[in-house]
């Protein structure tokens, strides 16, 4: 076995290492030699071996063997071996390695060693690491040990105390009454300490917190101590007198003061006082006075101290440094709710913040600008967002975008300036904005009726500059498809006048269908649009149709299926097109949840008259503005949702029922299901049989039987046998029941599947037996014609 | 409380790590990762402030060093960037003009200081001349066993 080198040394050939294998290759043999050693018996290198693995875990290699070594390297009586023993506890065993229970003897005997150092080490390990099995088994130590003399352990026995607080709440009893006594020693470190253990039990219990109100006067005086104290050179940071000790009682004061007036009120002057003497022109005093500006929120104080507060956050703002920049927009966030016009006289400064460099700044300033935005001042902030919004960072935004949509929903001065917005924001980053942004401005424009023109051109103006950002694109063929009429006829007063022809607009159209940074459902938008321009413009209804053509063959299927749908309006139901094609109604916008197939939807029914249907339309324009004209469509018929099409189509409506899969044809042929006739076969002392035939083919026949009752009483253990010719195919299925209740409240049914050859031969003999009045009867009955159903 | 404490080198190798709650190896190797990602990709004239998960990252730059370190919400973060430098300060007071290289050879030492100056995510002792005093009372008691066990025996 080679000599092992010294830490410094392996640490230098390590280091010295050119690749990442060599390195790993001289860590290896190190380890393989600590691994020996640690198998020898007692000689004087092990710390050195166990600092040496220490190193080597940092660079990331494993090291789990060493754990036990750092077990034994505890119980050793050595200084130097317990130190090194201790660190490797630290960095080696957590709670949940089993071997760290075998140290808690260990601590245990340190606890209680002669030299405060040995004590200390032990201290520190069980804060750092210890679990919440050795914090029970221990914790009667740690409370011993605040009440020793030695300041020195005091503390590191405060915070031990507060770790096991941490782990096992309810032993804060046992902590409470030394908490309270610690309070009144004069080392600072002690102090802090103590400050924090007695902030720890009062964020635990309730109880801890009314009983440490008491102490609020006692800790007010320290405080004031603190800050009228001269200069102290032990504890003096750039002026500050022990800044950390300050910070922490204010954070004490806060958990003490808050919802209660009485504390508060003792507070009262105290905080004033930090608030004006405390010198902020280095990091310590603003670290103080920052404190002080969240208890002054948090507690009840007056009206005065709270204006300060803002005050000082006020003037935090304008400070040079970016930290405290941050710091004071993250605390304005906190209270922008409850003190908003306070937060509001400083909004001139927190928009100039929006132009910072600093991403953090710029997400801070962002968030506080769209929570101060009002009625009043709408339209400026609003600029200032939107210049933001074309400069900020690729991550902000989404954020940036959806929170200006929502401060312009809820306060846009005019119609017309909430699209402008919302044009103007998809234009700067409409790859950036939420799914339901495109549904949503569509129907803001559907509503702003006297703006459509304005719209439209706006939009084909947007259009035809860019057509990468794909809301805008869904957005503006949308409304070309609309109100291309109103785009052709040229004039509008609120833009300056641009003569646009059919060959532009259907240029425009064609351009996104066929640019490859079209996403499948712009291109779907624009398809449509150019089948809506074929009603509003005269000249090239000839490009459409062999646009649509063209697309009829086109791979993506949701295309070729549009194509072909309108390729069929053209040819075979051209009569049909201007009706289908005419323009929607205002959308409602409190539906917009639901979808076309919702098979629930009343109206419906009433679509014999010939009324428009405003209200039905309940979908969401964007998605189904498509299966408007989705005529294939597997759900109701979409010939609903246009209105004034009734003179043409008045029969088209009430197929509701299971025939979804007929098309178009059948429904355009006015063949709704009349329910077929029936036939009565049967009737006799008040029972009637009714024969209904279904779903004939010329090879089978569904026949329904239903026999009801005019009886005073009920009809019961009712059967029904049939019989066929031997060419005929005959399958009964279950019926209903075999009662039948008296004076026609009810009826049974039952349904007789019928196959055959030749039609001609169709006959049936039925039998029925029941027992009606007591008596039981029987009886027979022939069909020899069936009632052919409403269609053939 | 702090939840950890790292000093990285600006390629990101790791100098020191210190965790104050429990946590897995995976867990602290993805910290270490995200740390290292994050910091070390900010802009120069930047505040300090990071955000990460529910954790307030705070870091410093001092020479080829950083030190960064995680707050839950509740903390100062203001008061952070005072505990890093203060760290720093005793570093520097321990080893005479502290440099990187300092701190790799003698982390044992760095991690020493390191617990009398902070335990348990909270700081222990706010006054310098009283860490340095206990750290060299540590350094005498350890020098003083090893110059007893070497002496010759006879």
């Amino acid at each position: 076995m080679s000599p092992s080198v010294c830490l410094q040394e392996m640490i230098r050939v390590i280091r010295g290492a050119r690749t990442q294998g060599e390195e790993r290759g001289v860590i290896q043999r190190e380890c393989a030699a600590i691994r020996a050693q640690f198998r020898q018996a007692d000689n004087g290198g092990r710390s050195h071996n166990l600092a040496k693995l220490l190193y080597v875990h940092m660079l990331g290699y494993p090291a789990h063997f060493g754990q036990m070594e750092c077990v034994r390297l505890i119980a050793s009586s050595k200084y130097s071996e317990k130190r090194i023993g201790y660190l490797g506890a630290m960095m080696l065993l957590d709670e949940k390695q089993d071997a760290s229970l075998l140290i808690t003897n260990s601590i245990k005997n340190d606890l209680s060693h002669s030299s405060q150092h040995v004590q200390s080490l032990a201290l520190c390990t069980l804060a750092c690491m210890g679990s919440a099995e050795m914090c029970r088994d221990l914790a009667p130590e740690i409370e011993r040990l605040l009440k020793a003399s030695n300041s020195y352990i005091k503390k590191k026995a405060a915070l031990c105390a507060v770790h096991i607080v941490r782990k096992i709440p309810e032993l804060g009893e046992m902590f409470t009454p030394s908490a309270h006594s610690l309070l009144s020693e004069k080392n600072h470190g002690v102090l802090h300490g103590a400050v924090i253990l007695i902030t720890e039990l009062c964020e635990r219990n309730p109880d801890n917190l009314k009983q440490f109100r008491k102490s609020v006067p006692e800790l007010v005086q320290i405080m004031k101590n603190l800050v009228t104290s001269g200069y102290s050179p032990e504890h003096n940071v750039a002026g500050i007198s022990d800044p950390f000790l300050q910070v922490r009682i204010l954070r004490l004061l806060r958990i003490l003061g808050r919802n209660n007036d009485a504390a508060s009120d003792a507070m009262n002057d105290l905080l004033a006082q930090v608030a004006t003497n405390t010198d902020s022109s280095k990091t310590a005093g603003s670290a103080v006075l920052y404190e002080t500006v969240l208890t002054i929120m948090d507690i009840r104080s007056e009206s005065g101290l709270r204006v300060l507060a803002v005050n000082i956050l006020g003037r935090f703002l304008l400070n040079n440094d970016r930290n405290i920049r941050y710091i004071s927009m993250t605390s304005l966030q906190k209270i922008v709710q409850t003190d908003h016009t306070a937060v509001q006289r400083h909004r001139g400064t927190i928009v100039d913040c929006l132009k910072d460099q600093d991403a953090s700044v710029k997400r801070r300033a962002l968030e506080l600008s769209l929570a101060l935005v009002s009625a009043a001042n709408i339209r400026s902030m609003m600029k200032e967002l939107l210049l933001f919004l074309s400069t900020c960072p690729p991550e902000l935004r989404s954020h940036a975008a959806s929170g200006i949509f929502n401060a312009a929903e809820r306060y846009a001065p005019s119609q017309r300036w909430h699209i402008d917005t919302i044009l103007h924001v998809l234009v700067t980053a409409g790859g950036d904005v939420r799914d339901e942004t495109v549904p949503n401005l569509i129907q803001l424009i559907t509503a702003a009726s006297e703006l459509h023109c304005y719209t439209v051109h706006k939009l084909y103006r947007a259009l035809i500059s860019d057509i990468v950002q794909q809301s805008l694109v869904q957005v503006a063929c949308w409304c070309i498809g609309e109100y291309g009429d109103l785009l052709l006829k040229g004039e509008c007063e609120e833009i300056t006048p641009m003569q646009v022809t059919e060959d532009d607009v259907l240029d425009a159209l064609e351009t996104v269908l066929q640019s490859h940074m079209s996403t499948p459902t712009s291109r779907g938008f624009a398809l449509t649009a150019i089948m809506k321009l074929s009603t509003r413009i005269t000249n090239n209804v000839d490009r459409i149709r062999s646009v649509v053509s063209i697309y009829g063959s086109c791979i993506d299927v949701e295309l070729q299926q549009r194509a072909v749908e309108y390729n069929a309006l053209f040819k075979k139901y051209d009569h049909m097109r201007a009706a289908v094609l005419e323009r929607m109604p205002v959308i409602d916008r409190n539906s917009s949840g639901q979808t076309n197939g919702d098979p629930s939807v009343e109206p419906m029914k009433e679509f014999n008259q010939p009324k428009p249907v405003q209200g039905v339309l309940i979908q969401e324009p964007a998605n189904q503005v498509c299966d408007l004209l989705d005529l294939l469509g597997d759900s109701n018929p979409p010939l609903l949702v246009t209105n004034d099409h009734t003179s043409t189509a008045p029969n088209s409506t009430n197929s509701t029922s299971s025939n979804v899969q007929d098309n178009l044809l059948d429904l355009l042929g006015g063949l709704e299901p009349t329910p077929a006739p029936s036939v009565t076969v049967f009737e006799k002392g008040g029972l009637s049989l009714k024969l209904q035939c279904d779903q004939q083919t010329e090879t089978s026949t569904t026949v329904t039987f239903t026999a009801s009752n005019s009886t005073q009483s009920d009809i019961t253990g009712f059967n029904l046998q049939a019989a066929v010719p031997k060419s005929v195919q005959l399958q009964m299925k279950a019926p209903s029941g075999d009662l039948i209740p008296a004076q026609g409240c009810g009826t049974v049914t039952q349904t007789v599947l019928l196959s055959y050859t030749n039609k001609a031969n169709l006959k049936m003999r039925v039998r029925l037996s029941y027992s009606s009045q007591g008596t039981a009867c029987q009886d027979m009955v022939q069909i020899d014609s069936f009632p052919s159903p409403a269609w053939s | 409380m702090m939840r950890f404490l790292l000093l990285f080198s600006r390629q990101g190798k790791l100098r020191l790590q210190k965790w104050f709650l429990p946590m897995t190896e995976r867990e602290k190797k993805k910290i270490i990762r995200d740390m290292t990602t994050m910091v070390l990709a900010r802009k120069p004239r930047t505040c300090n402030f990071l955000h990460w998960r529910d954790l307030k990252i705070v870091y410093k730059r001092y020479a080829s060093l950083y030190f960064c370190c995680g707050l839950e919400d509740q903390d100062n973060e203001l008061l952070a960037l005072e505990v890093l430098h203060r760290y720093v300060e005793l570093l520097d007071k321990y080893f005479g003009s502290v440099c990187e290289l300092d701190i790799i050879f003698n982390f044992e030492k760095a991690y020493f200081i390191l617990d009398e100056f902070l335990m348990g995510g909270e700081i222990q002792e706010t006054s310098k001349q009283s860490i340095a005093k206990s750290i060299e009372a540590s350094d005498m008691l350890q020098e003083t066993m090893e110059e007893y066990m070497s002496k010759p025996a006879f």
